[in-house]
């Protein structure tokens, strides 16, 4: 019983390690079509506290951000601001990796 | 500027022109569905040029005006123009700010796929007689004049198509002189022959069918007989874009047309737009 509980405390740990040190984030957008209009994203995202780096593949309709140390963007955050740009928020994912580090 | 133009007989042509909200992302020549990104702004920078020959004269007119247009919300944006003009007519000449129009524009539906969309949205413009009609030619018309209308259409990373209704109702104005009511539909067709990515320059060329009607005008009153009719323009337009910079360039070429009595017909119109949207 000491031994499961060893483990489940270390998965848990594991687990919450991951997501705080989660770095970048993948954004996929529909209605992406032009690279005049997907401007929006990039200046409300650069607004964003945290926000480090954004690229955007217009052909994939994704946009990956990467955030500061320590930073971190919500699904309810990028789904606002890819309303507040003219489009719709089709997935959001955490892209895992250690702190300061990109996640690949 | 003054000798530009040459020496030729001017109409009242600026009333007759309907500007309407064209937007970065849509045709030239006939207004889009697309508003700007909450918060955004535009700035657009424009140039209009206008032949037409008929009933014994010749017509010419050079408009520049500045455009800006505000984000409230992602489907909701507000706009101003001020033109300025210059107008030769019979040896007279004029150039100063012509009349400012306000506008709105709300998109009520919008679909979003992978890498399109389909939108529509309605506009209403206002224009003011804020431009000088005691001048000679008038650089404003001396009436208040609403536009509204509705566009829709679709875009992808291949094709586009947009399609658009516009009514202009004018009222009486300097002169005692009621320009006719006119109407608009517009088809537009276009390709972005090459897929660019976000950070390059991107390259989309379009087609549009633009039809204008006019009611006939009104002196003190009286119907005046050589005034109103339709024209039909085909309109080929280059839009060039980079990340927040944009032109757009067209002209409309008519290809068929019913005026009613003697009066000019166009010849062709042209127009080129500098946009910057932060």
């Amino acid at each position: 019983m000491l031994r499961a509980a060893i483990i489940a405390v270390t998965l848990g740990l594991a687990s919450a390690t991951a997501f705080a040190g989660a770095h970048q984030y993948r954004i996929v957008v529909d209605g992406l079509a032009c690279p005049f209009c997907a401007y929006g994203i990039e200046k409300k995202l650069n607004a964003t506290k945290g926000v480090k780096a954004i690229e955007i593949d217009i052909d994939a309709g994704a946009v990956t951000v990467t955030m500061a140390a320590g930073g971190a963007l919500s699904e309810a955050q990028a789904r606002q601001i890819v309303k507040d740009s003219g489009f719709t928020l089709r997935s959001f994912q955490a892209l895992p990796g250690p702190p300061g580090k990109a996640g690949n | 500027m003054n000798n530009g133009i040459g020496s030729c007989t001017l109409a009242v042509v600026a009333a007759l022109l309907v500007h309407t909200p064209s937007s970065a992302h849509g045709p030239l020549f006939s207004p889009a569905p697309e508003t700007i990104f909450k918060d955004g702004t535009e700035i657009k920078l424009g140039f209009h040029f206008e032949k037409a020959t008929g009933g014994g004269k010749q017509e010419r007119e050079v408009e520049s005006f500045v455009e800006v247009e505000y984000g409230l919300t992602a489907d909701w944006q507000i706009g101003i123009e001020l033109p300025y003009v210059w107008k030769e007519d019979g040896g007279e000449n004029a150039h100063g700010p012509g009349d400012v129009t306000l506008a709105t524009k709300v998109q009520f539906w919008q679909r979003d796929l992978p890498g399109a969309q389909y939108k529509a949205a309605a506009f209403l413009k206002v224009k003011l007689p804020t431009g000088d009609d005691g001048r000679r030619p008038r650089l404003g018309s001396g009436s208040t004049d609403a536009i509204a209308g509705l566009a829709t259409g679709y875009e992808s990373r291949r094709w586009y198509w947009f399609a658009s209704g516009v009514y202009r109702a004018n009222t009486e104005g300097a002169g005692n002189l009621e320009k006719g009511d006119r109407q608009n539909l517009s088809l537009v067709g276009g390709v972005r022959p090459v897929l660019s990515g976000y950070t390059e320059p991107d390259i989309v060329v379009m087609l549009e069918l633009n039809w204008e009607r006019a009611d006939r005008d009104r002196l003190d009153g009286v119907r005046v007989g050589d005034s109103g009719g339709w024209e039909l323009f085909a309109s080929p337009v280059l839009w060039w874009t980079h990340r927040q910079y944009a032109v757009r360039a067209g002209v409309q070429i008519p290809v068929g047309r019913s005026l009613n009595g003697n009066q000019a017909a166009t010849d062709y119109r042209a127009r080129l737009e500098l946009i910057y949207h932060f």
